[in-house]
């Protein structure tokens, strides 16, 4: 607490003193500072896994705005198995968006692992979400030129700090975690809606990352499949703790979910 | 980097009809770059082979008197300066180390008489004809008649000229002593074949807009072609050089010598600018009964010629091994053109000789330019080629990006940096213009070999000068595959730009909208 009132201090004096040529871009410079001091500020300090504050995100449609989160003030921790929930257009899909660094709020503050986003730029939030977040996608989901196991190993090649040997391992770990081994070599093509989604869950899990970000996992599978794939992401939650963030309509998803927060018109309503 | 060789390389086999629209436009742009790289240094080439080596040199040395560069085609009337003081010419040009040989020669236009009908002009160049052999080579070669001889007198009428007398005078030249030969005559030539007027000897007179001197007859030793470029160079007549210098009154040295008599003194004397003191009342009659009695009864004897100003030569004094207006030089080394010029000016201005020093092309004056435009014109097509082939890759890649918004920002989505995506557009572009372009190359080559083993001929005056001879023979150096190979690079580089920068601005929200 000392040290981030100390923090805040020096970036108002820096700020305000008047030793900054007016010219200078005060906020960028300022959030270099506050991005300077983020690491020494966090660090050990317990905290949230997500945290996200008063945040608001407007679309502009047309001539037009439309407001899809209205103020979201929530929290989640590590290892929670979390359910979104809503109707159409009441913001899950952007709350989920923001929460994986691939969309950023119009106003608020985002923290994963203490990294506020909306501070951080294009490289680190592609770094953000290659190491800490997962994602499991409603359709778009697999590169259609790679087999299975080099779709699971994409991600790991991105790292570039594994060796081949350690990729080749996590990915056959995964690929035989979501029981489509057999499907080892098969392009998506080759496969069916489940068979991907699986090889996705696996992707989305071979990283180690922090938060699993799923839309609407289910909503493309049976009844059967989509059962599986929610006991498969259970079995995950429960052994290697990984954080699971859900939007989802299916009420068969809720049954899984240890918390579920509901949406409405861009607000947690529940 | 494996995993971008391997990604690239699948994308290409999957989209195999963009991969082959785009591969054949590499294929074609670099194949007609490689041909047009060709063309264009065969023409370079066959330029320097035609004219440099059969015609002008390297370097054309010039009166300093001279205003226009264009010596060898210059204006119908205007004279190309005298070259004063030869000697001192001639010892700085033995001199040069760079220079492999020289061959001084007269060039002007010379009033044609007719005695059935109107005076015509034409070019003709005075030389030691054996001298301009050693030269230029076999060049020029007798389709009739015979070439001169050492100290031979007489004139060599080329065949184009032949034609346009016939033409424009209506009569037919033959080599002394010989018939018309019906096979060379020109198409209107043979409709009149029992009527020709033929011709054995030609009258001309020095003509320009300084001087007409005298007019002389001389004999046709032979009807000549040049060997290339026959169309161009085959406006200028031969004929030796005292001949030449006779007709322009460029007199020797023993003329400079003669003991004048007191009239011909007085009229030497009088003011150029009070010429009608010549017509006035006080003028004493000259009688000069002795016009060419200096004049060495072996005129290639002479080795003292000067210009046609007795009064300055009286004044001066000076002595000259021999008068001409043009010096072709020929380098050892063709590379060092700018380095021989900057030598010689420097000799010149130390010297104080009245000359300078240009390159052929200045001295060729138009014909230079007009290849240097069909040259331009040819860089033109292969730089539109060039554009071309950039716009519809460009456009392909463009619509390949697009089409892969999904695709992209899943890859963004999972951790993918836009260098990756970047680095994939690279590599596909790069692996297409590998493949089709540096086959596009190949087959350039192999074009161009065969297109030069061809040994494809023409007498048309452009395509000669698109040719840069009368064979065309293009032909590829390693310098030229190596511009075909930088060409093909900016292509692909150049072609993907605007592709990368579109896949790179795709964020995994767009592939979620899209969705």
């Amino acid at each position: 607490m000392i040290l981030r009132a100390f923090s805040k201090a020096l970036i108002f004096t820096w700020q305000f003193s008047g030793l900054m040529h007016p010219d200078l871009n005060i906020t960028l410079f300022s959030n270099y500072v506050r991005r300077l001091f983020n690491d020494v500020i966090y660090e050990g300090e317990t905290m949230s896994l997500i945290e996200m504050k008063e945040v608001l995100k407007d679309y502009p449609l047309g001539k037009t705005i439309v407001k899809a989160l209205r103020g979201i003030n929530f929290t989640v921790e590590r290892g929670d198995f979390l359910s979104v929930v809503g109707a159409s257009g009441s913001g899950k899909t952007t709350m989920l968006n923001i929460i994986g660094c691939i969309d950023a709020p119009t106003s608020g503050t985002v923290k994963i692992d203490g990294n506020d986003i909306t501070m951080l730029n294009d490289k680190e939030l592609t770094k953000l979400r290659l190491y800490k977040i997962g994602f499991i996608f409603q359709t778009f989901n697999l590169i259609p030129v790679l087999n299975v196991r080099e779709n699971v190993e994409f991600p790991l090649l991105l790292m570039k700090d594994l060796s081949k040997s350690e990729i080749r391992a996590r990915a056959e770990k995964f690929i035989e975690a979501v029981g489509i081994k057999e499907f080892i070599k098969h392009r998506p093509a080759e496969l069916s809606g489940g068979q991907r989604q699986r090889v996705a869950i696996a992707r989305s899990l071979a990283t180690n990352p922090d938060i699993v970000l799923a839309d609407e996992p289910t909503a493309n599978l049976d009844s059967e499949t989509g059962e599986s794939i929610l006991e498969l992401m259970k079995n995950l939650n429960e052994k290697e703790k990984t954080t699971f963030i859900f939007s989802t309509h299916d009420q068969r998803v809720l049954k899984y979910a240890k918390h579920i927060v509901r949406l409405t018109d861009g607000k947690i309503s529940d | 980097m494996k995993q971008l060789i391997k990604i690239a390389w699948r994308n290409i086999l999957k989209h195999k009809g963009k991969s082959i629209v785009i591969g054949t436009i590499l294929f074609l742009g670099s194949f007609l770059m490689t041909v047009g790289n060709g063309v264009i240094s065969g023409m370079d080439k066959g330029l320097q082979k035609n004219i440099v080596d059969k015609y002008t040199g390297h370097i054309v040395l010039i009166s300093s008197e001279q205003q226009e560069d264009n010596v060898i085609f210059s204006q119908m009337g205007k004279p190309v300066e005298i070259i004063e003081g030869f000697d001192g010419i001639k010892k700085i040009l033995d001199a040069n180390n760079l220079i492999d040989k020289y061959l001084p020669v007269g060039k002007e236009f010379v009033m044609l008489f007719n005695e059935d009908g109107e005076p015509g002009y034409t070019l003709i160049m005075g030389v030691d004809f054996v001298e301009y052999q050693k030269m230029f080579g076999d060049n020029i070669v007798a389709e009739e008649g015979n070439l001169l001889k050492k100290n031979e007198r007489g004139v060599l009428i080329t065949t184009k000229q032949r034609e346009e007398f016939y033409d424009y005078y209506n009569y037919w030249c033959v080599p002394e002593n010989s018939q018309a030969v019906e096979k060379n005559l020109s198409e209107d030539a043979k409709l009149n074949v029992k009527n020709l007027n033929i011709k054995r000897d030609i009258v001309f007179m020095g003509f320009s807009e300084k001087n007409s001197a005298l007019d002389i007859r001389t004999k046709i030793k032979g009807i000549v072609k040049f060997s290339s470029l026959n169309s161009i160079w085959g406006h200028i007549n031969f004929c030796d050089i005292e001949s030449f210098r006779e007709c322009f009154g460029w007199v020797t040295s023993n003329d400079i010598n003669a003991e004048l008599s007191k009239g011909q003194q007085t009229l030497l004397n009088i003011d150029e600018s009070n010429l009608e003191a010549l017509f006035g009342g006080n003028m004493e009659t000259i009688e000069d009964n002795t016009p060419h009695k200096n004049l060495p009864e072996d005129p290639s004897k002479t080795d003292s010629v000067k210009p046609n100003s007795f009064k300055n030569q009286a004044d001066t004094g000076v002595r000259d091994s021999g008068a001409y207006n043009i010096v072709f030089i020929k380098l050892k080394k063709p590379e060092d053109i700018d380095k021989t010029i900057k030598e010689l000016s420097v000799k010149i201005n130390e010297l104080k000789l009245k000359c300078r020093v240009i390159s052929w092309k200045k001295a060729v004056g138009q014909i230079a330019d007009i290849a240097a435009i069909i040259r331009a014109a040819l860089f033109g097509f292969v730089m539109l080629l060039f554009f071309v082939a950039i716009i519809i890759i460009m456009n392909t890649l463009s619509m390949t990006a697009l089409e892969r918004v999904s695709e992209i920002g899943m890859m963004r989505a999972v951790g993918a940096s836009k260098g990756f995506i970047s680095g994939m557009f690279v590599f596909e572009t790069a692996i297409l213009s590998f493949i089709f372009g540096g086959s596009g190359i190949i087959a350039g080559i192999i074009t161009t070999e065969i297109i030069a083993f061809q040994n494809i001929t023409t007498s048309n005056d452009f395509l000669q000068l698109l040719y840069g001879g009368d064979s065309f023979m293009p032909l590829l150096g390693a310098g030229d595959v190596a511009a075909g190979i930088i060409q093909l690079v900016i292509v692909t580089i150049l072609s993907m730009i605007y592709p990368v920068l579109i896949a790179r601005k795709i964020t995994p929200l767009d592939a979620i909208s899209r969705e």
